[in-house]
């Protein structure tokens, strides 16, 4: 009854939501408010059967009820509870199923919090909503309905893909898909702007926090999905340029940009149709993120599915919304009311640079990914583009925009001043010098890029607290008076600090692995010793152990330094008896922010085993410099309070123009 | 029929959903609007300039634009006139939840459900087909019974045979030596603990196991079970006439209705040896099919059960080696191989062993 | 600055940043894609040692022998060719006799493939996509898909609660 009941609350939802994206558009055409106000209910009562759809198909997987296709295939009976529950999402129609839960969940969201929307733009919005919703129920009730019976159940079911019963699974795409859904809502809202060929400054008011809170979740679902790939795949690397990260990537590129943007349209009122654009765009990309992903056109260890027919089916979606959406944009855009002016040198001028660079990074970002399938269907070729072809086209386009970062808040809105926002960076760039020498003289002929690097990456963290000692009038002003100020700053500008020192850090983590990262391959029996960087690590022997549903073999390692025993490391490598399938099992040693690294072979004839160690110093700052920006986001998306850019006067300004001029 | 019931609430709830706004007569909230952004950016410049984050020209300048944003909004909002209620719209909108929502649901779920299905978790599933739980309180009773008087071997002689027929071939061991200690020694029994022995090694015939049978056989030269898998442990060794010797002389001296005469023809015609002339053509043949199947899976289970002992206690090169040629023989490679580097792990620690192991291997045909 | 003037100011460095783009982008095309190829593809095309390429194809059984120090040779196979491969280091997890394999390195002048990655990123329900594709048009690869269960709404006695 649980299995039938979460199918025909699935099969309830899509008659909701077609009523959902019909309805509420004629209430805002006849302007009848009881109509339009049929888009809130239907929203809240369609997320109510899809999260009791969602619920159904845990408890299944939960109980072990085989008779149901999907459990069957997916899970078993001796699977620790933990991955049982992860599993759901683990497979092709769970997660479809997870994609339309937080679709429907965003939904819910605006209908429970937009009262201060207008009736009808949260008419049209909510429609829009449902519209991709009907699509997306169509698609899972048609080709990967997980709700499927076997008459005769098996007695047990075939188990997941051991690589993905892993913590990291349980929190990452659930992450990534609030992030990928969540931009829904701004491409909605956009949708509805252009129904309504109406849009102004409160418009991005309104749909600003929409976007910050899917930024949010795509840049931690981003940062964890490439955490769980380094410790899970036991290659030691933490990001691939592998297609299936890649459509994660540029989401996240538009969707930045899409942020900056926003910013400049809710307190400047410019930027409107590029604002629009950017909105369907990230959506786009969300959705041909999922289409790269759930249709198996890329194989990786993330693609599960391998049904033509789900592929086709996402394409149409694919293209009915993306074509119909830019198509509605190209009719709809000219007649957009034209937005506020601004001087190059500005505040705006430095969002529309930020945004010039994202969007190119993203377009080489799309065409890396798309390019090999695009040159197999048309002429059959098999080619590979891997990491070198991002290094080359991604960094020299990085580079300026990490060099532009600091000086975009400490340009006045409307006409800017570079000189002056030069001169108090001052600090800024001694310091990044002063760094760059420091590093260049401890690591004397090596790397000549790497202190440059982080040179930069000083420069953005330096940057962003010049920018807060600007504001607060640090070391200008009584340290009380700072501190008051600092106090009374809005959220928001700590948010933007955060998050700009959070790509700093970032920076500083990936360019410190990339080129001090120390290694050790080779075979070790018992009691060898294998140093690396400057410790020691002995194995001490190797023992075999019995897991729920695996037996593993387990390798420990005592590590030293000068002599001192640090700590034990114990890497393992594990059978998984149903699918005959194996995984490593790296140990990770955290010391500060660097690690050490163990990840186990194969066994040879004498006994001895393969071993892989790394050492990866301060390895951990990549991740944490995604955690800083989304704590900046959060810091950002708690400001209730309204912002707006005040201009700075003609006046005043004049001679700063003449300067930019 | 609790399901269409619960089918039918469903029905009405989403139905509900859609007739709810549409039933209010004065809907609650008309929403918001632009102007009351701007009268918040407007409000905000005053809070802004009061603790000082920007200098009075620029409030002025954004009070202007903000100002100017305002009354666009508020001239929008007048010449779009208040709103209207459309009585037809709305009675088609409730036409349409009441007919077409049960419509939409109706044919796609009877087409893809499977609404006479029921549930079928695992614990339930398992409480209907495992007939063994019954039987496993019980032995939970007997042993709680034989921890406190543990001299009772009448007691240890009905508990043993059942663990050995649950598999717990270790427990059964010990069940059978404390039967034929407390209870009294006698061929059947020590047939009974060599078997399980036999259990415990994976279905091979050990060395212990061996010297059971033959005390049975001292015993009771002419005990069935001791025979036969003495018979088993001269196949077992390779020694396939002795083994032919002694199940001929087994078929020669027994009656011709004993129960176990088909096993042992079929083991006969196994090793090579001729099955008793007596019998008519129907028996061997069906010893034959036997021989075929359940020969097969007898034989799985004991490798399987090897497999699971050397798991747990890996020192045993022996059992390493036998466990490889037994894959080899059954035709799995993949897993002769991956048994093979088990095998080393396990003895990875002491050379003597791994020595013969590798030695082992390498006349299995199997190295590197 | 007049109203086309800013515009003409934005668009010019719109330009600009995507001309630079374009040429990163062609540059790195030319340099760092990497073709694919089975063993028939390497004899049909008589690729010469030197061109960095991926091989793609099954791992002959029995052809696997590993030297010291994590020195492994081993032969792919396409049905109709074998190529010899080395390598050296840690296979991973799912590599295995009679399974698909990706490997990418370039040919020695002796004719073996010397290879500095070896991906086997599938669990044996599937093989690399290129893999697959490429047997398939040989006629090498049967899919066993077919051995999934399919659904149906036969009513099962006592099933009914």
């Amino acid at each position: 009854m649980i299995a039938e009941s979460g199918h025909y609350a699935l099969v309830l939802a899509l008659g909701l939501a077609l009523i959902q994206s019909t309805v509420p558009l004629l209430g805002a055409r006849w302007r009848d408010v009881a109509l339009m106000n049929v888009a809130r209910s239907t929203a809240l009562a369609q997320l109510l059967f899809v999260a009791a759809s969602f619920a159904a198909l845990v408890t299944l997987h939960v109980t072990s009820d085989f008779s149901v296709v999907n459990v069957y295939e997916n899970s078993h009976s001796l699977k620790p509870m933990i991955y049982k529950i992860t599993g759901v999402w683990g497979n092709h129609e769970g997660s479809m199923l997870l994609w339309v839960s937080i679709l429907a969940l965003f939904g819910g969201l605006v209908a429970a919090f937009g009262n201060n929307l207008p009736l009808s733009l949260r008419a049209h919005v909510l429609a829009v909503q449902a519209w991709i919703a009907s699509a997306f129920y169509l698609f899972i009730l048609i080709t990967s309905n997980p709700f499927l019976r076997i008459a005769n159940p098996p007695i047990e079911g075939r188990d997941l893909n051991p690589v993905l019963q892993d913590i990291g699974l349980a929190v990452h795409p659930p992450m990534l898909y609030l992030g990928y859904v969540g931009f829904s809502i701004s491409f909605s809202f956009a949708v509805a702007a252009l129904l309504e060929g109406r849009i102004d400054a409160a418009w991005a008011r309104w749909v600003r926090p929409w976007i910050l809170m899917a930024w949010i979740f795509l840049t931690l679902g981003i940062a964890m999905g490439s955490y769980w790939a380094y410790y899970e795949l036991g290659w030691g690397g933490w990001w691939f340029w592998d297609p299936v990260e890649n459509a994660s990537l540029m989401p996240w590129l538009a969707g930045t940009a899409l942020l900056h943007s926003a910013l400049v349209m809710e307190k400047r009122n410019a930027l409107k149709v590029w604002t629009i654009l950017l909105s369907i765009l990230t959506f786009s990309l969300s959705l041909l993120g999922t289409f790269l992903v759930r249709s198996g056109v890329l194989t990786s260890v993330h693609a599960f599915a391998t049904d033509p027919r789900r592929g086709v089916f996402i394409l149409l979606i694919l293209f009915i919304f993306i074509g119909g959406s830019f198509s509605l944009y190209a009719w709809r855009a000219p007649s957009l009311k034209q937005g506020g002016l601004f001087a190059p040198i500005s505040r705006e001028g430095a969002l529309v640079l930020n945004n010039l660079l994202l969007t190119t990074a993203c377009a080489t970002v799309f065409i890396g990914t798309l390019y090999p399938l695009a040159l197999e269907v048309l002429t059959g070729e098999k080619i590979s583009v891997g990491a070198p072809f991002f290094n080359f086209t991604f960094a020299p386009l990085f580079v300026p925009l990490l060099l532009a970062v600091p000086f975009g808040p400490l340009l006045a809105w409307k006409r800017g001043d570079l000189l002056g926002a030069a001169q108090r960076l001052t600090v800024a760039g001694i310091v990044s010098l002063v760094v760059i020498a420091l590093v260049w003289a401890w690591t004397y002929g090596g790397a000549t890029l790497a202190p440059l690097a982080i040179g930069l990456a000083v420069f953005v963290i330096a940057g962003a607290l010049c920018d807060l000692a600007e504001r607060v009038g640090l070391f200008r002003i009584p340290l009380s008076i700072s501190l008051r100020r600092a106090r009374g700053l809005p959220r928001a500008t700590w948010g933007t600090v955060f998050a700009h020192a959070g790509l700093g850090v970032a920076l500083i983590g990936i360019v410190c692995e990339t080129t001090w990262n120390s290694e050790y391959i080779g075979e070790m029996k018992a009691n060898d010793v294998a140093a690396v960087a400057s410790y020691q690590l002995r194995l001490d022997g190797l023992t075999q152990r019995q897991g729920p549903n695996f037996r593993e073999m387990v390798a420990q390692f005592t590590v030293s330094r000068d002599g001192e025993k640090v700590a034990l490391m114990t890497p393992s490598k594990r059978n998984f008896t149903t699918r005959g399938a194996s995984t490593t099992e790296a140990a990770l040693l955290t010391r500060g922010a660097s690690q050490l690294y163990i990840s186990l072979g194969d066994t040879a004839a004498d006994g001895s085993i393969a071993v892989r160690i790394y050492h990866k110093p301060l390895v951990l700052l990549i991740w944490w410099g995604p955690v800083l920006m989304a704590f900046g986001g959060l810091l950002s998306l708690s400001d209730r309070r309204l912002r707006v850019g005040a201009p700075k006067p003609a006046k005043a300004a004049a001679r700063a123009l003449q300067a930019a001029e | 029929m609790t399901l269409w019931f619960v089918f039918a609430l469903m029905t009405v709830a989403a139905i509900f959903a859609v007739l709810w706004p549409l039933s209010r007569s004065r809907p609650a909230g008309t929403g918001g609007s632009e102007v009351v952004v701007y009268r918040d950016q407007l409000a905000e410049i005053d809070r802004d300039m009061a603790s000082g984050i920007i200098a009075a020209p620029e409030a002025e300048a954004a009070r202007i634009e903000i100002s100017r944003r305002l009354l666009a909004a508020a001239d929008q909002s007048e010449s779009e006139g208040p709103a209207k209620g459309n009585l037809k719209l709305r009675r088609m909108a409730a036409t349409l939840a009441l007919v077409g929502l049960p419509a939409i649901a109706a044919s796609f779920y009877l087409t893809l459900g499977s609404p006479r299905l029921g549930d079928f978790p695992l614990a339930e599933r398992s409480r209907v087909v495992d007939a063994n739980q019954p039987l496993a309180d019980l032995v939970a009773q007997v042993e709680a019974h034989l921890e406190k008087s543990p001299t009772d071997g009448r007691g240890w002689a009905v508990l043993a045979p059942v663990l050995s027929r649950l598999g717990r071939y270790d427990d059964a061991v010990r069940a059978y030596r404390n039967a034929i200690t407390y209870a009294g020694d006698s061929a059947d029994r020590r047939a009974d603990l060599g078997e399980a022995l036999m259990g415990t090694a994976g279905g091979v015939v050990t060395a212990d196991a061996k010297a059971e049978f033959e005390r049975a056989v001292a015993q009771a030269a002419d005990n069935a079970k001791a025979n036969y898998f003495l018979g088993l442990a001269a196949e077992q060794d390779g020694r396939k006439a002795d083994a032919a010797a002694i199940w001929q002389g087994m078929l020669a001296k027994a009656p011709a209705d004993a129960p176990w005469r088909p096993l042992v023809q079929a083991a006969l015609v196994r090793v090579g040896g001729v099955a008793a002339p007596a019998l008519p053509d129907g028996a061997v043949a069906a010893a034959k099919d036997m021989s075929e199947t359940d020969r097969n899976s007898m034989i799985r289970g004991m490798v399987d059960r090897l497999a699971t002992r050397l798991k747990q206690n890996g020192d045993d090169v022996e059992g390493w080696l036998r466990l490889v040629r037994a894959y080899l023989v059954m035709g799995e490679r993949d897993k002769a191989i991956s048994a093979q580097a088990d095998a080393r792990q396990a003895v990875a620690k002491d050379a003597e062993r791994l020595r013969q192991l590798n030695e082992g291997l390498k006349n299995l045909g199997l190295d590197g | 600055m007049t109203r086309k003037q800013r515009r003409l100011t934005l668009i010019g460095c719109a330009l600009a940043v995507l001309g630079i783009a374009a040429g990163l982008v062609l540059n790195a095309l030319r340099d760092s894609i990497v073709f694919f190829s089975t063993p028939s593809m390497v004899a049909e095309k008589h690729l010469g040692p030197g061109t960095r390429f991926r091989l793609g194809g099954l791992v002959k059984p029995g052809s696997v022998k590993r030297g010291d120090n994590l020195a492994v040779t081993f032969t792919v196979a396409d049905g109709s060719a074998t190529l010899p491969v080395a390598f050296k280091g840690i296979l991973p997890d799912l590599f295995r006799e009679g399974q698909g394999v990706v490997a990418e390195g370039m040919l020695d002048p002796s004719g073996v493939f010397r290879a500095d990655t070896v991906l086997a990123k599938h669990d044996e329900r599937y093989m690399p996509k290129d893999v697959a594709d490429a047997l398939k048009k040989q006629g090498h690869w049967k899919d066993d898909y077919a051995a999934k269960p399919s659904a149906s709404a036969a009513p099962t006695q006592g099933a009914m609660r």
